[in-house]
């Protein structure tokens, strides 16, 4: 994995970017958390951040020029925040004494500061506390030049005064009455380490590096009018704190010009949505100064500017309250530690891989790609937890086996005449054409694993209809299309699986598949490319329904979208029409189509994270208030198991009578394994009249509360797996045995897991108590 | 890893009749290869591991190696 690579990914993330007014304060006041803290009435702690970052702030807070209020985004939707009459609010209600702050040792070098205004008081105070030796010339008897001018309602003499006397106090030494002209000055640059020329009105032509404020090559630096060409304060104290760090770095001998891209005013990255901000107008201040109340209600209008887009679509993010540049980070962690705990592996196990988050991201940052990625680099240096995904890649395998895999040409016409020709079939159900094999196999059914699973019914009748409507030979294909291995990372089992689909395509002379589950149209896309596709939901909208008089009645809908079709708006549009024309009314969600969420089952989160799935589901099925249509039967499995109304598009097209389609509770794991067994039986034995062997029978009769039969679902246990734990207890007595309560535990190792079932036996029939397992394995000797 | 007295105390080894004792147990699980205290048979060594053991404190341990 290229972490160089993954951390620009990483960077370009805007999360922790600085709002446009702060980007746009000279002196970059955290103006959010400022305004947070006097939204909870704290205006001490606002003080406490004014005094942290504005240079005499008792002054500055109140004749700041503000121009962070002109590009503040509420100018859109109500008006600018009023950022200055809330520092002036603070200044009244949170303003404590200074602290007391022990003079550091006068060691460092010598600087000269000329002239005594805002910027030259600021350069002095700043250089003064790092430990220089200041004097301060100053042309008239007192200081602060300029901002005299600027006494008036909100900054009183006596204020100015007695900010002014504490540069006094400090020990500052201070030389009234010296006018500097070019003869002084050069005279200072020869006597001092370094000179800070901060005099408004000096004529004198001088080359001043726009960066560092530096005057030639000379230990002179300017600030003030000089640098700012205006009149704005604090513009103006800005350049004298810029200045004297250029004055340190000088002094230290260090580059005056590292990292300094975001001094003064910069443009920052960020970008607020307001479009759905609503208005609130300013509030007007009642008196020469807000009162608490009405700072509070000025300050709750403030948007706090930050980009969550992709944390607001996505649980994940926010469950884990983590940023896609937080998240990146951890990766990267995760990738370069060689001995110590990968704490990042159950998150990274945690994306549903669903998309939603690119798509919100304007800068295009795809956190499915840097996770699949990442699961893949675990795989590879052998640190993805075997645990999260085993159920999955077994169930996998399971419908890659002889169980329920299948691959067959459409029968002849001589050996299908009653399933396919019907010379008069206006009422039939679903064959409206003349039997039109051609011999070729045009078509390939392929419908997946867990249709076939949720299902077992309708694959017959589908592939019943595909033949009688499609021009050319429709043969089936029953497997799994691998997408468990993709989103475990498991490229290896993946290249396998595309390997063996793409002999059986060639095989059958390269047909069409017709793909009805998501993920399978995702895999096919993504890995055979070459493999021309046809969503069976397109179909049915080009060649007309079946059963179309089996409308119940209509009813209002919501459509999920499942996150594989994201892209795919075709079949998003023909899934809406199919729900139209059988009558029913779409309402669509917030996040619908390209804007899709995930159920909660993509990324195979429903295995390596339960509570992460969960998650997923109860979030999205309280965005409608109306029944839910998915066309993906784990969007439905998940949301029914959620308590969601929840249509596929299949119980719309083969309504079932007597049978509520929107609750129809799904099958359990080991139902999901004998259905497509069935499916494979089924097809084998009614269209290709082949003879089949019939499963062996259970070898015990179970009695499985539901209790424990939900137990069973939550730990991944399948029925085959207690049978053969009670196969294996009851032939060799290896078990223990419970003299009170007459029960047993047994316990068999199957691959890497030890199953345990506790159970007791009342004559043929075993009632299971409990089943458990783990993947340590004891080594009894 | 250990068990409650409570949790067992009525097991036998429904083979060799025999009430389960205490003794240390080897388990590995992916590069991780230690010795436990387990309640097993005295005669058959067959080891007792319940539910709050496996789902418990087990659990934890192969989740911790799993992370390692």
């Amino acid at each position: 994995m290229n972490l160089d690579k993954l951390l620009e990914t990483g960077d370009r993330c805007i999360f922790l970017e600085p709002p446009t007014c702060t980007a746009n304060c000279p002196v970059h006041l955290e103006i959010i958390e400022f305004i947070s803290e006097i939204e909870k009435g704290d205006f001490q702690k606002a003080y406490k951040l004014m005094e942290k970052k504005l240079p005499f702030h008792k002054i500055i807070g109140r004749i700041c020029d503000h121009p962070c209020e002109s590009v503040c985004v509420r100018n859109e939707a109500g008006g600018a925040i009023s950022i200055s009459e809330l520092e002036k609010s603070v200044l009244e209600y949170g303003a404590a004494k200074p602290k007391k702050v022990w003079p550091v040792p006068k060691k460092k070098g010598k600087i000269a500061v000329v002239g005594s205004g805002l910027s030259g008081l600021t350069a002095a105070v700043d250089l003064d506390k790092k430990g220089y030796e200041i004097v301060l010339y100053e042309k008239t008897d007192r200081l602060g030049g300029r901002l005299w001018n600027h006494i008036g309602d909100s900054l009183k003499e006596k204020t100015l005064s007695e900010e002014l006397k504490q540069v006094e106090d400090k020990g500052i030494s201070i030389q009234f009455n010296r006018l500097i002209d070019e003869n002084s000055l050069s005279d200072l640059l020869s006597e001092y380490d370094a000179v800070y020329l901060g005099a408004s009105d000096w004529t004198a032509p001088l080359e001043i590096d726009k960066i560092t404020f530096q005057v030639g090559e000379l230990n002179l630096f300017a600030g003030g009018a000089m640098v700012t060409q205006n009149d704005s304060v604090i513009f103006s104290a800005s350049s004298g704190r810029r200045a004297a760090l250029s004055i340190e770095r000088f002094l230290s001998k260090v580059s005056l010009t590292d990292s300094r891209d975001r001094e003064g005013i910069f443009e920052t990255p960020l970008k607020q949505d307001v479009s759905e901000t609503d208005v609130l107008p300013k509030v007007e201040k009642q008196a020469s100064v807000y009162s608490q109340e009405e700072a509070i209600q000025e300050a709750k209008r403030c948007i706090k500017c930050q980009c969550r887009k992709c944390m607001d679509g996505c649980n994940h993010l926010r469950k884990y309250d983590i940023s896609p540049y937080a998240y990146i980070r951890q990766i990267n962690h995760s990738e370069r530690i060689i001995l110590g705990t990968h704490y990042a592996n159950k998150m990274i196990n945690s994306c549903t891989e669903c998309g939603l988050c690119q798509e919100e991201c304007f800068l295009d940052i795809s956190m499915k790609d840097v996770i699949q990625e990442t699961r893949e680099s675990m795989v590879e240096r052998n640190k993805m937890p075997v645990s999260a995904h085993d159920f999955a890649l077994k169930d996998m395998a399971f419908s890659n086996s002889s169980r329920f895999s299948l691959v067959r040409k459409q029968p002849s016409k001589e050996a299908s005449k009653d399933l396919f020709y019907y010379p008069l079939i206006s009422f039939s159900d679903y064959v409206k054409g003349l039997y039109h094999g051609t011999g070729k196999t045009e078509y390939l059914f392929y419908p997946g694993c867990q249709l076939p699973a949720s299902y077992p019914d309708d694959i017959k009748g589908i592939y019943e209809y595909l033949v009688g409507h499609m021009k050319g030979d429709v043969g089936i294909y029953l497997g799994c299309c691998g997408a468990p291995a993709d989103w475990a990372g498991r490229q290896d089992l993946m290249g396998e699986n595309v390997a063996a689909i793409k002999k059986v395509w060639e095989e059958m002379e390269r047909p069409t598949f017709i793909l009805a589950c998501s993920s399978c149209i995702r895999v096919f896309e993504k890995y055979l490319p070459e493999i021309k596709v046809r969503s069976l939901w397109d179909i049915y909208l080009e060649k007309g329904l079946p059963n179309k008089n089996w409308i119940k009645s209509p009813q209002t809908l919501s459509v999920h979208d499942a996150c594989g079709t994201r892209e795919n708006s075709e079949l998003q549009e023909s899934i809406r029409k199919i729900a139209e024309s059988l009558g029913y009314t779409i309402e669509e969600m917030k996040y619908s189509k390209e804007k899709t969420k995930c159920c909660g089952y993509g990324g195979l989160v429903y295995y390596a994270n339960r509570e992460q799935a969960d998650g997923f589901v109860a979030e999205r099925i309280q965005e409608s208030p109306h029944d839910i249509l998915v066309y993906c039967t784990m969007c439905k499995d998940l949301f029914v198991s959620g308590g969601k109304r929840t249509y596929h598009l299949l119980d719309l097209i083969y309504p079932k009578d007597n049978e509520d389609g929107a609750v129809k509770k799904m099958p359990t794991l080991s139902e999901r394994h004998q259905n497509r067994s069935l499916v494979k039986r089924s097809l084998l034995k009614e269209i290709w009249r082949e003879d089949v062997d019939e499963p062996v029978p259970d070898d015990y009769q179970l009695v499985i509360p539901e209790t424990v039969r939900q137990n069973m679902e939550d730990r991944y246990i399948l029925l085959e797996d207690v049978q053969a734990v009670i196969k294996n207890a009851q032939e060799i007595r290896k078990r223990f045995y419970n003299p009170d309560s007459g029960d047993y535990l047994a316990s068999l190792k199957i691959e890497h897991v030890t199953f345990w079932v506790q159970y007791a036996q009342e004559d043929d029939k075993f009632l299971i108590k409990s089943v458990y397992s783990h993947r340590m394995e004891i080594v009894e000797e | 890893m250990y068990q409650e007295k409570e949790d067992y105390q009525s097991w036998i080894c429904d083979k060799c009749q025999k009430e389960l004792e205490l003794s240390k147990v080897k388990v590995r699980y992916l590069e991780g290869e230690f010795e436990v205290e387990l309640l097993n048979c005295p005669t058959c060594h067959q080891v007792f591991v319940n539910e709050s053991l496996a789902l418990g404190k087990m659990l934890e341990v192969e989740q911790g190696l799993e992370d390692k």
